[in-house]
């Protein structure tokens, strides 16, 4: 079996340097135990970052060079139709760098494969072609799914640990790098705003609370005061 | 001829068949990496290095010392006598047959000490099996020359007797002969090639020379695997263990129940080599014996559960270097047991699970601890503490290490910066600059990462002028001091202690006396035996008025408190903890507080549960008379003041 990890441009997120996300050195993890060919596969110009999945049991390492604002679907999307992998792995979300999380979906939707999310162990299916994916669900549930492969599958933080760094594999791994066309930037332009504290809507649920906020019939300007007063109360809206 | 005739020819023999048998080792060493070692220098050296330095360890023990010097003066007297009788001239003097029997004599008065250390029972830490044979073959020789050599002296009057007795002195002799493969004899010889040859000469020259040698990041290897792996002269040092166990007796990790024994380690590493032991090793076995299967070879991996030594033997190791400060023989175990640590660390990521966190963060955060290498000064809020960027130059550069992350860290160095203060002395840290030292890095084998440290402190700090670097951490000190000289980083380095001490003297800090508490002084490792400073902590506290007790380890010969060579890391289970010994030591002198001048030592003392004596740095303590001193002083001068003119 074919398998591609994707490594994305993560950040630490104490010192903000470039890092392999640890969701990625997880699905490392997932893959070299499935078996079969597993290489890593990075589209961007955050090599330093990316080359500590070849530490973490990858033994090569595709990276094709892109401008980091590039996105970089249309790249990745030549590249994995010539690869023809059975099984490519993601993160379930980016970890600080221009990513939305979102590329792991258009990517499928690129090459027309279907998606898992979430998985937390992979194991061959009885049937040749197929993969066992647990899914990590909410509230510590899980759900086991068969798919017929190829597919793509994120990766859940509840996957096991990545397996252990080891600085020797890493000098000894394969780097390949490839000229990628670089695709015009996204028609969406990202906006980036600082942070900022949202009021959250308190859930008040026993029947007496809700008794207490039940008016019924009341006149229109009435019903406006006590709208505005309850949002106020609730430090939904201020004034002054 | 008489018997006796035959004596020179014996030893003749003897010489022959030790030759044979060391040859089979030199073939091993031969295999290992080459090394540069300064052979005339080295043969110079070995009559002080052998009479000066070992006998000054082996003094240490006075039982071993007074049966050593008479067993091997004795047989390497009598020894020498015997070939000078190959000259028929002198076999036929009947005074020559009376010396050879003095040195005979000499020997026996030893082995009968040599006997009384091992029967009826041997003490604890030797080896018994060949080890508790040993004697009898000694005994043998030195018996059968005794008698062999007496009669050749009273003019050979029952030549049926003395042909016995030589015939014992020869069995005895060629056993020794022998022995020297793999045996007890070994020592001997591989011994003294390894006093020649030592991988750290400097050692005899008093230099200390503990710091840990980078090894190139390039090679094809990174690390010790098999045996072949070592340099020549390492494999040549295991050989020259005479498992007299003093090691074994100082480890902290042996005594609370780890699975590493120093000696077994140096036993198997020799034993690695030839394939395994060529006997049942007849010591004490690791406490709490992980189980191995024990395949071995010049190219066998050493540490894995198939082969010599299991990996939590590895780990157990704090590198306190109590057992290389024991040894006898000067054999350097905790270079060995790092240039195993690097090879599973940097080439098989098998590292324990818990020491991989830290080594994950210096990979992210240059901090072991994950946190930002901004926040290091938030704990001196309201504290004056410049940055050196600010004027670029300093008398004083203040190192401030993995304690400012820790609350309790926090109070020493705060106590430390209040006092430097109040002597006016001119000082300034890095602030965000400040990398982590790579101490841990380095112990637990991530000699990448610690490389990659080095050279960046060292670029920053080579970026600004002072005079010189202050710290209150001895395994930065080490570090700093003697591990970046070999990155092209040379700063003079003080520990507090001393930089305290020397304020105090200069009359520059006017503390009071803290009289009437009694103190014990906790030795760190990296201070004491890695640098050799014992004395400015305890003149402090004496220079404090502070009532001072020993431990019964104190000094050089000071026990570890386990928080040193990432074993609060690596947290290999024993029977007890480490720091609960050491408290249990300082419980015994009856002192009201421990003081310690160390970091990792007051986080590991003070986190031993029960009642048990305070624990504070030498810096609080200091702090404290100062502030006792400023009152006393504003004090009186307050009354001056109000006393009518």
């Amino acid at each position: 079996m074919k398998s591609v990890v994707l490594l994305s441009d993560a950040r630490h997120p104490v010192s903000g340097r470039a890092v392999l996300s640890r969701l990625e050195a997880q699905a490392i993890g997932l893959g070299t135990a499935l078996g079969g060919t597993l290489t890593g596969l990075h589209a961007g110009d955050c090599e330093d970052g990316v080359q500590e999945s070849l530490g973490h049991g990858l033994s090569a390492l595709d990276i094709l060079s892109l401008p980091p604002e590039a996105d970089p679907v249309s790249a990745l999307t030549d590249f994995l139709k010539a690869q023809k992998a059975d099984l490519i792995l993601a993160g379930r979300r980016g970890e600080g760098g221009f990513d939305s999380g979102l590329l792991p979906y258009a990517l499928a939707e690129a090459l027309g494969l279907p998606i898992l999310a979430d998985a937390v162990a992979l194991t061959p299916g009885e049937a040749t072609d197929t993969l066992v994916v647990d899914q990590a669900l909410a509230k510590g549930a899980r759900r086991r799914v068969t798919v017929r492969l190829p597919a793509l599958v994120t990766v859940h933080p509840l996957a096991p640990a990545p397996l252990p760094f080891a600085f020797g594999a890493m000098r000894r791994g394969t780097i390949r790098r490839h000229v990628a066309e670089a695709a015009d930037a996204s028609t969406d332009p990202v906006e980036e705003r600082p942070y900022r504290a949202r009021p959250k809507l308190m859930r008040t649920s026993s029947a007496t609370a809700s008794a207490e906020n039940l008016h019924v019939g009341p006149e229109p300007e009435e019903a406006a005061r006590l709208i505005l007063d309850y949002l106020e109360s609730n430090g939904i809206r201020r004034y002054g | 001829m008489t018997p006796a005739a035959f004596l020179p020819w014996l030893v003749v023999a003897m010489v022959a068949v030790a030759a044979v048998q060391l040859g089979r080792r030199v073939a091993l060493w031969r295999s290992g990496r080459p090394a540069k070692v300064d052979w005339v220098a080295g043969l110079k050296a070995l009559p002080k290095r052998y009479l000066v330095d070992v006998h000054h360890v082996v003094d240490r023990d006075k039982s071993a010392s007074r049966m050593h010097v008479p067993v091997a003066g004795g047989l390497v007297a009598a020894s020498g006598l015997l070939v000078l009788g190959l000259i028929p001239a002198l076999a036929a003097s009947q005074l020559y047959w009376a010396v050879v029997t003095l040195a005979f004599l000499i020997m026996a008065a030893g082995v009968v000490l040599v006997g009384r250390r091992r029967y009826p029972r041997a003490m604890k830490r030797l080896s018994l099996g060949r080890w508790q044979r040993f004697p009898v073959y000694l005994g043998a020789f030195a018996l059968g020359g005794i008698l062999t050599s007496a009669l050749a002296a009273f003019g050979n009057p029952v030549p049926a007797i003395a042909f016995l007795t030589f015939v014992v002195a020869a069995a005895g002799g060629l056993m020794l002969a022998y022995e020297v493969a793999t045996g007890p004899m070994r020592h001997a010889l591989a011994g003294a090639t390894h006093l020649v040859a030592h991988p750290r000469a400097a050692r005899f020259e008093g230099s200390r020379e503990t710091g840990l040698r980078p090894i190139d990041l390039e090679g094809d290897k990174l690390g010790n695997e098999t045996p072949q792996d070592f340099a020549w002269n390492r494999l040549l040092s295991f050989d020259a263990c005479v498992q007299c166990g003093r090691c074994e007796a100082a480890c902290p990790a042996f005594a609370a129940g780890q699975p590493l024994s120093p000696k077994h380690l140096i036993a198997d590493l020799a034993a690695a080599q030839a394939g395994g032991h060529a006997r049942p090793y007849a010591g004490m076995p690791y406490p709490n014996e992980r189980p191995v299967a024990g395949s071995a070879g010049l190219h066998a991996r050493i540490v894995s559960p198939e082969g010599m030594i299991h990996p939590d033997t590895l780990w157990s190791c704090t590198t306190c270097r109590a057992c290389v400060e024991e040894c006898p023989m000067m054999i350097e175990h905790v270079d060995a047991i790092v240039d195993m640590r690097r090879f599973q660390t940097l080439e098989l990521g098998a590292i324990p699970l818990k020491a991989e966190e830290p080594l994950g963060h210096y990979r992210g955060c240059d901090e072991p601890n994950g946190r930002a290498l901004s926040e290091r000064t938030d704990f001196a809020a309201g504290l004056s503490l410049p940055r050196i960027a600010e004027t670029g130059e300093t008398d004083i550069l203040l190192w401030l290490g993995q304690a400012a992350y820790d609350l309790r860290g926090q109070r020493t160095l705060r106590a430390l910066i209040q006092t430097l203060n109040a002597a006016g002395v001119e000082f300034a840290v890095l602030g965000a600059e400040e990398r982590d030292c790579g101490d841990l890095a380095r112990r637990l084998g991530d000699e990448a990462t610690f490389q990659r440290l080095a050279r960046q402190n060292i670029a920053t700090l080579s970026a600004y002028r002072f005079r010189r670097i202050l710290t209150a951490d001895p395994h930065a000190l080490h570090v700093l001091r003697n591990e970046y000289p070999a990155f092209g980083g040379d700063f003079p380095v003080i520990h507090h202690t001393a930089f305290l001490s020397e304020l105090i003297a200069e009359k520059r800090l006017s503390p009071a006396s803290l009289a009437a508490r009694a103190i014990t002084y906790h030795d760190p490792c990296y201070l004491g035996r890695y640098n050799g400073e014992t004395e400015a902590p305890r003149s402090l506290i004496d220079a404090l008025g502070l009532e001072r007790r020993e431990m019964a380890r104190s000094g050089k010969r000071s026990m570890c408190c386990g928080g040193g060579g990432g074993a609060p890391s690596t947290d290999i289970p024993g029977d007890t903890r480490i720091p609960d010994i050491r408290m249990s030591q300082a419980r015994e002198t009856g002192a009201s507080v421990v003081a310690v001048a160390c970091p990792q030592c007051t986080a590991m003392l003070e986190g031993v549960t029960g009642e048990r004596p305070d624990v504070k740095d030498i810096a609080e303590l200091v702090w404290e008379a100062v502030q006792a001193g400023s009152k006393a002083t504003a004090s009186t001068s307050a009354a001056r003041e109000l006393e009518p003119a």
